[in-house]
């Protein structure tokens, strides 16, 4: 009699060792695994973690490719309006920008194009017609498609 | 087993969670963003698109881009709403056999339910794709007012895109559940829901764990959209006033527009004005022209003060009209307000709903996330997840040790997750002291004897030492319980003494409030009051070293650094037992440079052998007077 309880205690026991035996791992693990994926956040966090600045910083340039379309002479003022400008594109690249545009006549995908217009054109329907706004990615994610034209 | 997924199927946008670890968290789509826009489409080589590649498409494709969506779900082709609808939305819907309503994609005609499915499936993609689990079974929110034969369909649309959906709840249920409202007594709620798209009131009371809708009202065609409209009309109309020039014809400069007025919305919710620059907007035969424009918040809220004037009437009418109208409440019955939906980030908003009800509105759960958070919730409660959950206490108050001069050093902090253990090692403040008292202490300010005792125990036997040579290990182990374990430990002899305190996490929750109070209160107070035992100490380990090299060390000091040494020990004694901070570290400091000169001269001397010692410039150079004098 007791000998058979001793055994059913033993049994249960083993029973709630193991139940905690695997609880105590699964909260090691988790812990672990937590750890790891804060790694990731943190290195996204710094990866991406200027991206509203760096959104910004876009609308900026694109303010100077039109400045520069605009300025007619070729003037060593310009000239030096470039350089700012790539200056500007450097630093950007530096930080994990990466200018994307769009070729005429490509087809457009909205992976990297976003339509602001369609227009009438010789070219064949849904193929990009005009580039109108430069696309950016940072660390390969798009953060501005490309603004084009497309004929319809 | 695998997670629930807690999903916001929105008009406009739509939102994801999961529970982890006991708290909800919005789940990023696959391109990085935390809510996806409702759109879904087929491209010209019959590829389907869903979400921001949807939407950035839709001007190529406006026939085959399907938004709103839910807007038709489970309604009747004949239904009025359906009709006003069919009036501005770009694609094309007909009747279908079961008198409900199909929408052309592509070339296919499709029921509201798989253009929800397709949405849904890329929610359930990016979540398997983001927690590296498959996600089978999910709870999606839809409006109080939608209808059993809405709510079907919502479910047939989950069941379409393979996930088992395991409830839907009410929107306006979800935001209350993630503010943590669904435990209170007898409350009534009103949701102010204001979203891109929509605008939705709720009245809800909650009782015994259940929360029933009394009433629901609003403006299905009223949202954040239109407030954008309204400040791109202002600034078109602006720019015609200025420069004459009707921009509202050049798709690119409206692009730049609608992203500045959306921007400037954004920031007149923090700033009182903001500048609205955008260069070369377009150009004429004289060449190129720039929009610049200063606005106000007054302006802004000018431009949409009928928008939320008709709010504000609509939540009084669903408030207070009575049934089937409204909840036949008075405005003072209502407990809380909570506020959903990016528009009602807008201060004026907050503003008018605060002064309706006389109370402050919830807010500090972002509003557009907030539904997604609550279904992630009802998630977990039906996995197990909130209630099973392991519980883990934190202190709530510092575990502390008293230390030399009456300091509380902390040894385990506030806000740590328990159980833990921490230990360090202490030494004696006396030669030969036999004995130490570990003196435990409980709250934060930083003098032993403004903090609670909790156990005062003593670890003797001690081998004659002097001071500082001896470690005694002193170890705080907390278990899961809350019961402290305090160990001191000779390392020597390991000789050790321990004390158990029960349930140390436990204070009542005014203690606690009450102590941090007064830590902060006297903050100040006591950082100097420590300050001045640091200081002590110092000075009356420096007197223990002057006392012990003049002992041990006396026959090979001159009597006249002697003299030097006793008298400036003197004056440190005599300053220590002053108050005066300044006084004593200068005396301290004194001290310590006649010791330090003195040891130099006296390795000088009994180096004597050796007096060339080019690799250690700095010593005869800073002993020069020191062992020039005593070498004599």
């Amino acid at each position: 009699m007791t000998e058979e309880t001793m055994e059913e205690k033993v049994s249960r026991l083993e029973k709630e060792k193991e139940e905690y035996l695997e609880g105590w791992k699964r909260a090691k693990a988790d812990f672990l695994n937590m750890k790891k994926e804060e790694e990731e956040r943190v290195r996204e966090f710094i990866k991406f973690g200027n991206e509203a600045i760096i959104r910004s910083m876009v609308s900026v340039l694109e303010s100077f490719y039109l400045g520069l379309m605009a300025w007619k002479e070729e003037t060593p003022e310009k000239k030096g309006m470039m350089l700012v400008r790539a200056q500007l594109e450097e630093t950007l690249k530096k930080y994990g920008v990466e200018i994307i545009q769009a070729k005429i006549g490509e087809e457009f995908n909205p992976e990297k194009h976003e339509c602001l217009l369609l227009e009438a054109s010789e070219s064949p329907t849904g193929t990009i017609t005009e580039e109108v706004e430069k696309g950016y990615a940072l660390y390969g994610k798009i953060i501005r498609p490309v603004r084009v034209k497309v004929s319809k | 087993m695998s997670k629930i997924l807690g999903i916001d199927l929105g008009t406009t946008n739509s939102a994801m969670a999961v529970m982890e670890g006991g708290e909800p968290r919005i789940i990023e789509n696959h391109e990085g963003n935390r809510t996806t826009p409702s759109i879904v489409a087929v491209s010209k080589g019959n590829e389907r698109l869903v979400g921001l590649l949807a939407k950035r498409q839709a001007v190529v494709n406006q026939k085959n881009t399907v938004f709103s969506v839910k807007r038709l779900i489970g309604r009747k082709f004949d239904d009025e709403n359906v009709k006003k609808d069919k009036a501005w939305l770009p694609y094309e819907l007909r009747k279908a056999k079961n008198g409900g309503v199909e929408v052309k994609m592509g070339d296919a005609w499709n029921s509201p339910e798989t253009i929800s499915a397709m949405i849904l499936q890329k929610l359930k993609a990016d979540a398997e794709a983001k927690l590296g689990e498959k996600i089978e079974e999910a709870v999606i929110t839809v409006p109080a007012y939608f209808d059993d034969s809405e709510r079907q369909a919502t479910i047939q649309a989950g069941e379409i895109a393979g996930l088992k959906i395991r409830r839907i709840i009410n929107e306006p249920t979800a935001a209350a559940l993630a503010y943590g409202l669904n435990k209170e007594k007898n409350e009534k709620i009103v949701v102010y829901d204001f979203g891109g798209g929509t605008f939705d009131i709720s009245v809800l009371e909650v009782g015994d764990d259940t929360v029933e809708v009394k009433a629901t009202g609003g403006d299905t065609h009223l949202g954040g959209d239109d407030f954008d409209q309204r400040i791109l009309k202002y600034l078109v109309e602006e720019y015609k006033k200025q420069e004459g020039i009707d921009i509202s014809k050049d798709p690119l400069a409206v692009q730049r527009l609608k992203e500045a007025a959306e921007k400037a919305k954004l920031e007149l919710s923090t700033a009182m004005q903001t500048e609205i620059n955008i260069p070369y907007i377009t150009s004429d035969a004289s060449g190129p022209k720039h929009f610049a424009l200063t606005m106000t918040r007054a302006k802004l809220e000018e431009l949409v003060k009928d928008f939320i004037d008709k709010s504000i009437a609509l939540i009084k009418e669903t408030v207070t009209a009575s049934a089937p109208k409204g909840a036949g409440l008075k405005l003072s019955e209502i407990n809380e307000i909570i506020l959903v939906g990016g528009q009602t980030r807008m201060p004026a908003i907050q503003k008018a709903v605060k002064d309706l009800f006389g109370k402050e509105p919830h807010k500090n759960i972002n509003p557009d996330e907030v539904v997604a958070l609550g279904a992630a919730i009802q998630a977990g409660i039906l996995q197990g997840d909130v209630k099973d959950i392991l519980l883990l206490d934190v202190t709530p108050l510092t575990l502390s040790i008293e230390t030399m001069g009456g300091v509380a050093t902390a040894m385990i902090s506030k806000n740590t997750t328990v159980p833990t253990s921490k230990s360090q090692v202490f030494s004696t403040a006396a030669d030969n002291q036999p004995s130490v008292e570990i003196h435990i202490l409980q709250g934060e300010r930083p003098m032993a004897s403004d903090n609670k005792t909790l156990a005062r125990f003593i670890l003797d036997g001690i081998p004659p030492s002097p001071r500082g040579i001896p470690q005694i290990e002193v170890t705080f182990d907390i278990d899961a319980n809350s019961i402290l374990n305090v160990k001191a430990k000779d390392k020597a002899t390991g000789k050790e003494q321990s004390v158990r305190i029960e349930a140390v996490t436990s204070l009542n929750k005014e203690e606690v409030e009450r102590l941090k109070k007064e830590a902060a209160e006297f903050a100040a107070e006591d950082e100097r009051k420590k300050e001045l035992i640091e200081i002590r100490n110092r000075a009356e380990t420096a007197i223990y070293t002057a006392e012990k090299t003049l002992k041990d060390h006396g026959e090979k000091i001159s009597a006249e650094a002697k003299t030097i040494i006793e008298e400036k020990t003197k004056k440190t004694q005599e300053a220590k037992d002053g108050d005066d901070k300044e006084a004593t570290e200068k005396a301290t400091q004194e001290l310590m440079e006649e010791l330090q000169k003195v040891g130099s001269s006296m390795y000088n001397k009994e180096t004597p052998e050796t007096p060339e010692t080019p690799e250690t410039p700095e010593a005869p150079a800073e002993g020069e007077n020191a062992s020039s004098e005593s070498n004599q």
